[in-house]
C-alpha cells in the first residue's frame, strides 16, 4: 500500500512540477507571478481534449498540439498584457495577470459551459502492472514518464544550449544582459512559450489521469504549483520540480492516513512552514538586495 | 482630465444607484408577503448552470408544467400562478441573496426549491422569518424542516429510504462489505453517510469496512481508492454528487476495482453515465421516483412531460411538479394565497396522489412517500431494477 500511494503521490505531483516550472521560469526572468498561468493549463487541457473526442486523434499527438496551441497563447498574453508594462510597477503587472486569468476562465465558461468535462475512455488504453506489491497503471507510467521527459528537455535547453545561457543570463541580470547584446524581449517571449508548454502538457495528461476537464480547473492547480514553485525555492527550475513532487506525494499521503478533509490545506500549510524556516524555498538562492 | 471626470460622474450614478436600490429593499421588507392583484407568484430556487444544475434545471420544468397546467384549469382560486426565477450556481451565498430578493422584491407566497439540501438549509431561516412558504423538492438530508412551520418538503428522505435499501441489499442482492465514501463539504453527503451508518447497524450482515472522505470538486481520487482496494468490499456507497461520483468510479476501474457503487439521488444524472462511461455499469440509486413505477399519475406526467420537452423526467422534475400541485392544493383547502394561512392545510396533506408518489405530511412534518425505486446503470442507461415499498405511518 505504502507504494502504491507514493505511486499515486508522485503522478500527482509530476503534473504539480510541471506547472510550477512555468511559474518558477516566468518569476525567474521578469520577477512577475504570472497568476494567469493556471488558465494557460486549463487552455492546454481544453485543446487536448478537443482533439481527441472531435478530431479522434492520438493521445501524443494532442499533448503536442496542445503545446503548440498554448505556446502561441503564452506568448500573446505576454505581449497584450505584460509588455506594456514592462516599465511601470510590478504591482500593475501582477494586476494585468489576474485579470488575464479571469479573462481565460470566463472565456472557457462561455465556450465550455460549467460542466465537467472527460476524455473518452479509448483515449488512453489503462492496463495494470504489477510490480512487488504495488499495481502502476499505464497511465501513471505515461504521466511520470512524460513529465520526466520534458523536465530533462528543459533543463537541456537552460543548461546546454545558447538561448538557455541567455535565459540564465537575463534571470541574473536583466540590465545586463541586454547591455550584452542579448534580446531581452526575445528572451522573456520564449520563456513565456516554453512555461506554457509545460503547463498545456501538464494539462491534457491531468485530464487524462482524473478526467475532468472544467473551466475553473487552473484556480486550484495554479494555486498548487505556485505553492510547489515557492517550496522549491521560486526562480529555480529544479526546485520547482522538486517542490511539485513533495506537494504532490505529501497531499496523497496525507489523505490516504484519513486528513482528506485538509487536502487542500496540507500543501498550505506545508508552503507556511517552509517560509518560515527557510524562507528562499529549498533549493532558492539567498536573495541579495542590489542598490 | 476629461477621463477622470467621466470616472467621477460614473462612480457618483453608480453610489447613488446603490444606496437607492438599498432603501427600496428596506421599504419592501416592511410589506406583508400575500398575493395581491389576479397573480399568486411562487419563487423557483435552484441552479440553471454549475455542477449541480442538472438538479435545477429539470426542476424548474417541472415546476413550469404544473403552473400552465393549473393556469389552464383556470389557477388557484381565480388566480393564475406566475413564476419567479432566478439562477443560484449551486452557490449558498447566491442561494440566499436570490431568497431575499424572492421575497422582497418579487413578494412570492412560496419558494419551491432548492433542489440540493444544503442550500435549502440557507434559504429556510430566511423563509421562515419573512414568514413565506419553501417546499424542497430535492432535499432528503436532515436539518430542513426543523428550520420552522414554513418549511416543507416532498422528496423521499434519505432516513426512510436508506434503510430499506440497505436491506434489500443484504436479503437479496448478499452484499456483504461496504465501503463509505463522503464528501464532507457537502451537507447532503454528511447526513446522507450518517443515514447509512446509522441503518448499517441494525443489519447485522452488513459490515462498512472503510470509510473515506473526499470534497466537492476534487478530480484526484487515487489515495481513497488505494485506501479502499485493500479492504475488498463489495459495493462502494457514496452519498455524494454525480460528477464526483463518476470521476471515483473511473478511478476504481483504473486501479482494477470490481465493486459497484451505490448512492442517493445525488448521483441521478445523465452526467453520472456520461462521464462515467462503462465505469459506471452495474452502479445503483435510490431514489423517490421512476419513469417506470407504474402509478396512473406518474404515466400521465411522464406523458406529458415527453409531449411538453420531448425527454424522460428524472426525480427532480416529478418532485418539483408535486410541489406546485401541493401548493395550490393546499391553498384551495385553505381557501387563501396567504402563507400563513395556506401553510396548516400544506402540513395537513395526507395521501396525495403526485407523479412522484404518495405523499403524507407527518406531524413532525416531514414527508414521507411511497415507493422507492431502485435504478441500475445498464447500457449506458437508468433502469429500473426494483420498487421497494415504503410502509406508510
Amino acid at each position: 500500500m505504502f507504494w502504491q500511494q507514493l505511486l499515486n503521490g508522485v503522478a500527482l505531483g509530476s503534473t504539480y512540477a510541471l506547472i510550477a516550472l512555468g511559474y518558477t521560469m516566468v518569476y525567474g526572468i521578469i520577477t512577475l507571478i504570472n497568476f494567469a498561468h493556471g488558465e494557460i493549463f486549463m487552455a492546454g487541457a481544453f485543446t487536448g481534449l478537443c482533439l481527441v473526442s472531435y478530431f479522434k486523434t492520438n493521445i501524443f499527438v494532442a499533448i503536442l498540439a496542445a503545446m503548440v496551441v498554448c505556446m502561441i497563447l503564452g506568448v500573446v498574453m505576454e505581449f497584450i498584457a505584460y509588455r506594456p508594462l514592462r516599465r511601470s510597477s510590478r504591482l500593475s503587472a501582477l494586476i494585468s495577470a489576474i485579470g488575464v486569468s479571469i479573462f481565460l476562465s470566463s472565456l472557457a465558461l462561455m465556450i465550455f459551459g460549467a460542466d465537467a468535462k472527460g476524455f473518452p475512455d479509448t483515449s488512453f488504453p489503462v492496463r495494470l502492472i504489477r510490480v512487488g506489491s504495488a499495481e502502476i497503471s499505464t497511465l501513471q507510467l505515461l504521466i511520470i514518464g512524460i513529465s520526466a521527459l520534458l523536465m530533462l528537455a528543459l533543463q537541456f535547453i537552460v543548461q546546454k544550449t545558447k538561448i538557455g545561457k541567455a535565459m540564465r543570463a537575463t534571470s541574473e541580470d536583466y540590465n545586463t544582459a541586454a547591455l550584452m547584446g542579448i534580446n531581452v524581449n526575445r528572451i522573456i517571449s520564449f520563456t513565456f512559450a516554453i512555461g506554457s508548454a509545460l503547463a498545456a502538457a501538464g494539462g491534457v495528461l491531468v485530464g487524462v489521469l482524473f478526467n475532468a476537464v472544467s473551466f475553473n480547473m487552473g484556480l486550484m492547480a495554479g494555486l498548487k504549483a505556485f505553492a510547489a514553485a515557492v517550496l522549491g525555492g521560486i526562480g529555480s527550475i529544479p526546485g520547482a520540480m522538486l517542490g511539485g513532487l513533495l506537494l504532490g506525494i505529501s497531499e496523497v499521503f496525507g489523505v490516504a492516513i484519513g486528513y482528506s478533509s485538509y487536502r487542500d490545506a496540507i500543501a498550505f500549510a506545508i508552503l507556511v512552514l517552509v517560509l518560515l524556516i527557510r524562507p528562499t524555498g529549498l533549493l532558492g538562492k539567498k536573495i541579495v538586495k542590489k542598490v | 482630465m476629461t477621463f477622470k471626470k467621466i470616472g467621477m460622474v460614473v462612480l457618483a450614478a453608480v453610489l447613488a444607484a446603490g444606496v437607492f436600490g438599498c432603501k427600496k429593499k428596506d421599504e419592501a421588507k416592511e410589506g406583508a408577503p400575500a398575493a395581491s392583484g389576479n397573480t399568486i407568484k411562487i419563487g423557483f430556487l435552484g441552479a440553471l448552470t454549475g455542477d449541480v444544475a442538472m438538479f435545477g434545471g429539470p426542476s424548474l420544468q417541472g415546476m413550469k408544467m404544473a403552473a400552465e397546467e393549473i393556469n389552464a384549469a383556470g389557477g388557484v382560486l381565480g388566480k393564475k400562478i406566475e413564476i419567479a426565477e432566478a439562477d443560484n450556481r449551486g452557490d449558498k451565498q447566491e442561494g440566499a441573496s436570490i431568497t431575499q430578493k424572492f421575497i422582497s422584491r418579487d413578494k412570492v407566497v412560496a419558494i419551491i426549491g432548492d433542489p440540493t439540501t444544503g442550500i435549502t438549509k440557507v434559504a429556510a431561516p430566511i423563509a421562515q422569518k419573512a414568514g413565506v412558504v419553501l417546499l424542497s423538492g430535492g432535499s432528503t438530508g436532515p436539518g430542513v424542516v426543523e428550520n420552522g412551520d414554513f418549511i416543507y418538503r416532498d422528496t423521499l428522505l434519505d432516513s426512510v429510504a436508506i434503510p430499506a435499501c440497505i436491506g434489500y441489499f443484504a436479503n437479496t442482492l448478499k452484499f456483504r462489505n461496504v465501503a463509505v465514501i463522503t464528501s464532507d463539504n457537502n451537507d447532503y453527503s454528511v447526513g446522507l453517510s450518517q443515514t447509512f451508518r446509522d441503518a448499517a447497524k441494525s443489519v447485522p450482515e452488513i459490515k462498512i469496512v472503510a470509510d473515506e472522505k473526499v470534497k466537492d470538486g476534487d478530480k484526484d481520487f487515487s489515495a481513497q481508492i488505494t485506501n479502499i482496494k485493500g479492504k475488498n468490499p463489495d459495493v462502494i456507497f457514496f452519498s455524494g454528487y454525480y460528477t464526483e461520483g463518476a470521476l471515483i468510479m473511473k478511478e476504481a476501474r483504473k486501479q482494477g476495482m470490481k465493486a459497484v457503487m451505490f448512492g442517493g439521488d445525488g448521483l441521478f444524472s445523465p452526467k453520472f453515465i456520461e462521464l462515467g462511461g462503462p465505469a459506471v455499469e452495474g452502479s445503483m440509486v435510490a431514489l423517490g421516483f421512476s419513469p417506470e413505477q407504474g402509478s396512473p399519475e406518474t404515466t400521465k406526467f411522464v406523458a406529458d412531460f415527453k409531449k411538453k420537452y420531448n425527454e424522460v423526467p428524472g426525480v427532480f422534475a416529478a418532485q418539483a411538479y408535486d410541489s406546485m400541485l401541493l401548493l395550490a392544493d393546499a391553498m384551495k383547502r385553505a381557501n387563501s394565497t396567504d402563507p400563513k394561512v395556506f401553510k396548516n392545510e400544506l402540513a395537513k396533506t395526507k395521501n396525495f396522489k403526485g407523479a412522484s408518489g404518495t405523499i403524507t405530511i407527518r406531524a413532525n412534518r416531514e414527508p414521507i412517500k411511497s415507493p422507492l425505486s431502485l435504478l441500475m446503470v445498464k447500457d449506458g442507461k437508468f433502469v429500473l431494477k426494483s420498487t421497494v415499498a415504503v410502509k406508510m405511518e
